[in-house]
C-alpha cells in the first residue's frame, strides 16, 4: 500500500483558557503514536512554528466578537474538517455567563467606563456561525473521548456524541451517588461520554457537557427538592456552563 | 458429607484458605454502601451487608467485555471465545443467586452465550442466607427468594457462633473438603438450625399484597394503567435501575480501533431499555418514546414477559432498583397500585 501523505493538524484558540489544548499537550505516549498519524502544523502551546497550509482545524473557546466570527469563517473555508474542542466551542461553556445580561452591562462589568471601547458580541458555541464536523465536549476535553473522536476523523466515520446522562457512566462505575451523600449534582441532565471523570474522583458533575437533548427537567426539580436542595441555587451552578444554551435552558427549567 | 460447620473464629482462615484457591470476590464497605470487590485483605470482608450497589453480575457480565479482536488488513478475526480463571464470588446473598439463575437461562436460550457461559464455568458461587431484611425495599419474600433455593454451590448459614455451610455441588465440596477447621456438622447444630430458620419465619412476610399469580393478571390488564403515567412524569431517565438489576442483561455491540487504525477490538458494553434511543430503529420511529411507556417496559420485562417465555419471574425482590432512584420510584407501591388487593 502506498503511503499517503498525513493529514495537516492545526490548533486555533478563540474565547477560552486553553485548558484543552493544555490537556491534548499532556496527552504523553499516545501522542506520539498520533504523530505517526497526522503532522501537528500549528499548536501555540507546544511549538513556536505556525502554517497556513491544513487539512483538519481544532478550534477552542467561543465566538464572542465579529472580529471571532471572520476568522472562524477563514478557518472554515480551509478545513477540510473542523473540530469544536471543549465546552466553550462546543456549547458555548463559561463565556455564556455573559449573555445573562445586557452585553452594555457585561461590558461595564469587566472594563468599567473603557467598556465601550471593546467589541463584543453574545457568546456562541462554534456551531452558531460555521458548521461544525465533530464535537469534543467537556471542560477540560476528556481524553481517552479526544483520542476516539481524532480516530473517527481519520476513518471518516461520524463521532456519536452520547445522549444519555452522566448517571449511565457512574453507576457502570460502582460510584456512590452524589444525592445519597445529599450533594447536588447535575449528572442525571448532563450528556455523558466523560466516563462520569469527576464523581470517579469524589466530585460532582458540573454540567460541562451541556443538557441531553431530550433533559427530564420536571423529574430534576423533583430530585432537587427531595433532597432539600434549593432549585434556584442548584440551577445556578448548572448555567456555570449551560448559559449559551439559553433558549433550551429556558425552555426546559424556567 | 451434606452439612458441614465453620466456627466465626476460622472465618478469615477460611477466606485465605479460598484467596489461595482461586480469584476470591466478597462484598466489602464504601462510603456507607456496599460493592464486591477482589479481596485483598481478609479483614475487609463484610457478610452484614445490604445489597451491593451492583450485583455481583459485573463478574460473568461485565460491564464491558471484550468479544474478539480483529485486523483490516491483512483480514483477521480471532476465535470469538474466551477463556477465563476460575474464580469464587464470596457471601452472595439469596436473591443475587436467584439473579444468577435469570441469567443461566437467558444464556442458554439458543443461540448459547460462550462468554457468559465459559464464564459461569469457572465460578464458584458461596452464598449467605439473610437472617433479617436489609432494608425496607427489598420485596424477597413475595418472590420466593429470601430463601436458598438452589444455584449455589455453598450456603452459608449463621447460628450464631458459628455458620452452617449447606453443600449443594462438588465444586463447593471441594472448597470445604479436607480443611482441617471444618467438620461435617452435629445433629444439634442442624436443629440449632432449625430453630433459626423457625425465627426468620417471624420476620420475613409477603410484601406485595396480592400472590404472584394475581400480580401477573394485573399486568396482563394494566398496559395503559394511569400508574404508568405517574411513574413516567417522576422518572428522569438516569438508567441507574437497570444497571443495578441483577437481571437486566441488554448489552451494545461495537468496534473499538487502535491508533494504527488497522488493529481493533468487539466489545459489548450494557444498554438500558431506560435510554431516549433504545427502542428508535433507522427512519427516526421510535416504539418507547415517553419515559413512561420505558419504565412500563422495565417492569414487564419482570413481570409478564420473562414470565410467559421462560415460566420465571425476572424480579428477585433484591430492592436494588428503589434504593438507587433518585427520584423515588418503588418497585413495591409500583406493584401495589397495580394489584392493590389480593381478592380470590
Amino acid at each position: 500500500m502506498k503511503k499517503q501523505s498525513k493529514p495537516k493538524l492545526a490548533f486555533f484558540d478563540f474565547t477560552d483558557c486553553e485548558g484543552c489544548q493544555l490537556q491534548f499537550a499532556n496527552m504523553g505516549e499516545t501522542l506520539l503514536e498520533l504523530l505517526d498519524l497526522v503532522d501537528i502544523v500549528s499548536f501555540r502551546e507546544i511549538m513556536s512554528e505556525s502554517a497556513e497550509d491544513y487539512d483538519i482545524a481544532f478550534i477552542e473557546g467561543s465566538i464572542t466578537t465579529d472580529n471571532d466570527v471572520l476568522r472562524v469563517k477563514k478557518i472554515r473555508e480551509k478545513a477540510k474538517i473542523l473540530v469544536a474542542l471543549g465546552s466553550c466551542a462546543a456549547i458555548g461553556g463559561v463565556n455564556g455567563v455573559k449573555n445573562r445580561s445586557s452585553l452594555d452591562a457585561a461590558k461595564a462589568i469587566v472594563y468599567g467606563d473603557k467598556g465601550r471601547a471593546i467589541n463584543s458580541i453574545k457568546a456562541m458555541p462554534v456551531k452558531e456561525v460555521v458548521h461544525v464536523d465533530y464535537t469534543i465536549n467537556g471542560c477540560p476535553v476528556y481524553l481517552p473521548e479526544v483520542v476516539s473522536v481524532v480516530k473517527c476523523l481519520l476513518m471518516g466515520k461520524p463521532y456519536i456524541v452520547p445522549d444519555y446522562p452522566v448517571c449511565v457512566e457512574c453507576k457502570m462505575n460502582e460510584n456512590v451517588c452524589r444525592y445519597e451523600k445529599d450533594q447536588e449534582c447535575m449528572g442525571t441532565v448532563t450528556r455523558a461520554g466523560c466516563n462520569s471523570w469527576c464523581i470517579n474522583n469524589g466530585n460532582r458533575c458540573y454540567g460541562c457537557r451541556g443538557l441531553l437533548d431530550n433533559p427530564a427537567a420536571e423529574a430534576q426539580k423533583d430530585i432537587l427538592n427531595k433532597y432539600g436542595l434549593k432549585i434556584e441555587d442548584v440551577l445556578k451552578h448548572f448555567t456555570l456552563y449551560n448559559d449559551s444554551m439559553g433558549e433550551k435552558y429556558d425552555q426546559e427549567f424556567k | 458429607m451434606k452439612y458441614a460447620t465453620l466456627q466465626k473464629t476460622n472465618l478469615n482462615d477460611w477466606l485465605e484458605y479460598l484467596k489461595k484457591k482461586a480469584k476470591l470476590y466478597a462484598p466489602r464497605k464504601k462510603e456507607g454502601h456496599f460493592v464486591f470487590r477482589p479481596v485483598k485483605e481478609v479483614e475487609d470482608v463484610c457478610l452484614e451487608y445490604i445489597p451491593t450497589i451492583l450485583p455481583p453480575k459485573k463478574y460473568y457480565f461485565p460491564q464491558k467485555e471484550r468479544l474478539f479482536k480483529f485486523s483490516a488488513q491483512p483480514f483477521k478475526t480471532a476465535k470469538a471465545i474466551d477463556t477465563f480463571d476460575e474464580f469464587i464470588l464470596f457471601g452472595v446473598h439469596t436473591c443475587d443467586i436467584a439473579g444468577i439463575q435469570c441469567m443461566d437461562v437467558v444464556f442458554r436460550d439458543g443461540p448459547e452465550d460462550p462468554n457468559y457461559l465459559n464464564r459461569k464455568d469457572k465460578m464458584a458461587i458461596i452464598g449467605i442466607e439473610c437472617l433479617k431484611y436489609c432494608d425496607k425495599h427489598a420485596n424477597c419474600v413475595s418472590m420466593g427468594n429470601h430463601i436458598p433455593r438452589g444455584g449455589y454451590d455453598l450456603m452459608m448459614i449463621d447460628i450464631g457462633d458459628k455458620f452452617i455451610i449447606h453443600i449443594n455441588s462438588e465444586k463447593g465440596e471441594k472448597l470445604v473438603k479436607g480443611v482441617d477447621f471444618i467438620k461435617e456438622s452435629t445433629e444439634k447444630e442442624m436443629i440449632d438450625l432449625e430453630r433459626v430458620r423457625e425465627e426468620k419465619k417471624k420476620i420475613f412476610k409477603e410484601e406485595f399484597y396480592a400472590p404472584l399469580s394475581r400480580i401477573y393478571d394485573s399486568f396482563d390488564k394494566s398496559f395503559n394503567s394511569e400508574v404508568w403515567k405517574d411513574v413516567g412524569k417522576r422518572c428522569v431517565g438516569c438508567g441507574n435501575c437497570t444497571a443495578v438489576c441483577p437481571t437486566c442483561y441488554c448489552f451494545d455491540v461495537a468496534d473499538e480501533m487502535e491508533l494504527n487504525l488497522n488493529d481493533g477490538v468487539r466489545y459489548r458494553i450494557w444498554n438500558s431499555c431506560q435510554m431516549d434511543d433504545f427502542a428508535r430503529v433507522a427512519g427516526g420511529e421510535d416504539f418507547r418514546k415517553g419515559r413512561d411507556s420505558r419504565q412500563r417496559h422495565r417492569y414487564y420485562r419482570k413481570f409478564k414477559y420473562p414470565v410467559d417465555k421462560f415460566n420465571r419471574y425476572f424480579c428477585t425482590g433484591c430492592g436494588r432498583c428503589t434504593r438507587t432512584c433518585m427520584a423515588g420510584i418503588s418497585l413495591i407501591d409500583t406493584v401495589n397500585a397495580l394489584a392493590p388487593v389480593a381478592i380470590e
